[in-house]
């Protein structure tokens, strides 16, 4: 079944087209990697398929749910983590998600469940306002699960987090893609894609410039090289796609000149910066 | 409408404003100048005795009505001219001249005139006081919005600057602080709910649960009517006894306060953050409060310009549900309010909707 279905989706802020014709799907439990730079339209995206955006023109379904039509019927089934820290400050922790409950119409107990889950249980009753950047980031998450969403939405949900508490976040969405939940997640970190993601679209400018597993596109876009370093101290990098590369290593192997060899593969932003033109934090 | 979805969000904000440090102020600043009036002025609310000096020519039901009233005591003058200098001599607050006929100009409503002695030996808290109850008093007894012409004479003072119009301080402070409540929460508590959740971004949570926008303005404009209610009901109770018909001041109160609710939500959804708020509600908390200060000093063409204000007909009913006058004017104040309230409500679908 596609969690996700979108059409020829666009959205248009006065004469700016910020999402442009996009199509995609995502299946049941993926965890589907939407990449691009600044302003290239993932929030723009993610805003129009959790409901709070109506799109210029296109389709799109969530959980089999239209995004225009059957909105009543789709916020109950997605859980959206967005790129700001869009929590009640003055209130705690355990009364930001005890709200979420209400609105939700769920069970309290699921504050607590949910609580032990992020590892903020015993932080609960702190003010959000005293609780660091990844304490924040995984109470975004905790309120994003409370009422068991089929679909996630994550936007940056890493973003300026110290690695330790990155890695933290990152096994929570592996946590909850075992669980089988869709994770719809953009990120700025190409590694993270990478190792999260089954699948990777890459945005420029509105648009969908790729799509595909990430060691697909690695493989068709990227290039193959070897890192040599030779009995003198000197390293190359020798490309393999051409004819060159492979008779120049084969020379130096003959010559027994090479100290080290190491086989390199091309990242997943040298791929996305041959895509799109340019760095994915410009 | 999903109910329970709207009383989660009222009742979040509830909890979440009164931490709030500028919407608590907002909050209890009508609570904090009706206590800064009772220090300022003691003797405006206590059960003191005012010993009154009165020459009924005609026996009128209205001194009979001063006899009832256990905060008053009254001294029969000889004669009108009398009066003055009994006022003086019993070292009482004031003294009244009730005319012959008096009774029966108010029935035909000929507006008789009734000439109020005030001793200046007094505090001005006592003379206050007593304007203001023997202000509220003839309003009570006559049932009409100004049914006797006043004229307060002071004692002890040149004949030159003897007269002048009279200022009740219930007229004026009640209907003033139940403004700045209402003003409080149009101007400020609505738009800093509406407007801190677009500024924290909180709003992009709400429309991504289950909450429509819709869902979430009521919710908001239902805190603002809770707080309002709160603090309008403290206000009135404080000062339940110049209250003298509940139904009809608790009716202006209603349409009073769902018309500011109307401007708090116009002003949010207007309006992106809060130092927007901060800047421009301070001139609409001065524009909505203006009308109900009093004119005494202030030109014609001042009077003329706060009847377009829509909290001038607030005020006005105000003043009159208070007294327990039920009259066309009333009427008519209530009819405009309701027309104002009508029109700021679409006003803010209007702007809701082009947000939207």
């Amino acid at each position: 079944m596609r969690a996700i279905e979108v059409e020829n989706l666009s959205r248009t802020f006065n004469s700016l087209r910020a999402v442009d014709n996009i199509s995609f799907s995502a299946d049941a439990g993926e965890i589907f990697g939407f990449l691009g730079h600044n302003g290239a339209g993932k929030t723009t995206t993610i805003r129009m398929l959790s409901g709070q955006l109506l799109p210029s023109s296109g389709s799109g379904r969530v959980a089999g749910c239209d995004i225009v039509t059957e909105q009543r019927r789709l916020k109950p089934l997605i859980g959206v983590v967005s790129e700001h820290q869009n929590l009640y400050e003055r209130m705690s922790g355990r009364e930001n998600l005890e709200f979420a409950v209400r609105l939700y119409g769920q069970d309290m107990q699921r504050v607590d469940t949910v609580l032990e889950q992020v590892d903020l249980l015993d932080r609960a009753k702190d003010k959000v306002q005293n609780y660091s950047n990844g304490m924040k980031q995984r109470l975004l998450i905790a309120r994003a699960i409370l009422h068991g969403p089929q679909i996630v939405f994550l936007d940056e949900p890493t973003r300026g987090l110290d690695p330790i508490v990155g890695r933290e976040i990152r096994r929570l969405i592996v946590d909850m893609s075992n669980q089988g939940v869709t994770i719809f997640l953009t990120t700025h970190y190409m590694e993270e894609a990478d190792q999260l993601c089954n699948r990777v679209a890459f945005l420029s400018e509105g648009r969908i410039v790729a799509l595909d597993t990430p060691s697909n596109l690695k493989t068709a876009h990227g290039q193959q090289h070897v890192n040599v370093t030779l009995d003198n101290g000197e390293c190359l990098s020798i490309a393999l796609d051409g004819e060159d590369g492979g008779r120049e290593l084969q020379q130096l192997i003959s010559n027994g000149d090479v100290r080290t060899l190491h086989s390199a593969e091309a990242t997943l932003e040298e791929v996305f910066i041959q895509l799109a033109g340019r760095r994915l934090s410009e | 409408m999903n109910l329970s979805v709207v009383s989660a969000i009222t009742r979040k904000d509830l909890v979440d404003a009164i931490r709030h440090r500028y919407l608590l102020t907002a909050l209890v600043t009508p609570l904090f100048v009706a206590l800064l009036f009772r220090v300022l002025l003691p003797d405006v609310n206590n059960n003191k005795i005012l010993t009154i000096v009165v020459h009924d020519a005609g026996g009128s039901g209205l001194v009979a009505e001063l006899r009832k009233t256990p905060q008053i005591g009254v001294i029969e003058a000889s004669s009108a001219d009398a009066t003055a200098s009994e006022v003086k001599n019993r070292n009482a607050i004031g003294g009244l001249v009730v005319p012959a006929g008096f009774d029966a100009d108010l029935a035909a409503s000929k507006q008789p005139e009734l000439t109020v002695y005030v001793n200046n030996q007094k505090t001005v808290f006592e003379q206050a006081a007593f304007r203001r109850l023997l202000d509220q008093m003839v309003r009570s007894f006559a049932k009409q919005p100004e049914p006797a012409r006043l004229v307060w004479v002071d004692v002890d003072k040149g004949a030159d600057d003897q007269k002048r119009g009279g200022t009740s301080l219930d007229q004026i402070l009640l209907p003033l602080l139940l403004i700045l409540t209402f003003g409080m929460t149009g101007a400020f508590v609505v738009p800093l709910l509406i407007v801190e959740e677009k500024e924290k971004r909180t709003l992009d949570f709400l429309l991504s649960s289950p909450a429509s926008l819709s869902e979430i303005i009521a919710g908001k404009a239902l805190t603002g009517v809770a707080y309002t209610l709160l603090i309008a009901g403290l206000l009135l109770g404080i000062n339940r006894q110049f209250i003298k018909n509940w139904s009809l001041t608790s009716l202006t109160i209603l349409l009073g306060l769902l018309f500011v609710v109307g401007v708090g939500l116009v002003i949010g959804s207007l309006l992106k953050n809060t130092m927007q708020v901060n800047t421009w509600a301070s001139l609409v908390l001065i524009l909505l409060l203006a009308p109900s200060f009093p004119s005494i000093g202030i030109t014609a063409w001042f009077d003329k310009a706060m009847r377009f204000i829509p909290t001038y007909f607030l005020s006005e009913a105000l003043k009159l549900s208070m007294a327990g006058t039920v009259s066309s004017q009333l009427w008519m104040y209530l009819a405009v309010l309701l027309g104002c309230t009508f029109i700021v409500f679409f006003a803010a679908a209007w702007a809701l909707h082009r947000r939207g």
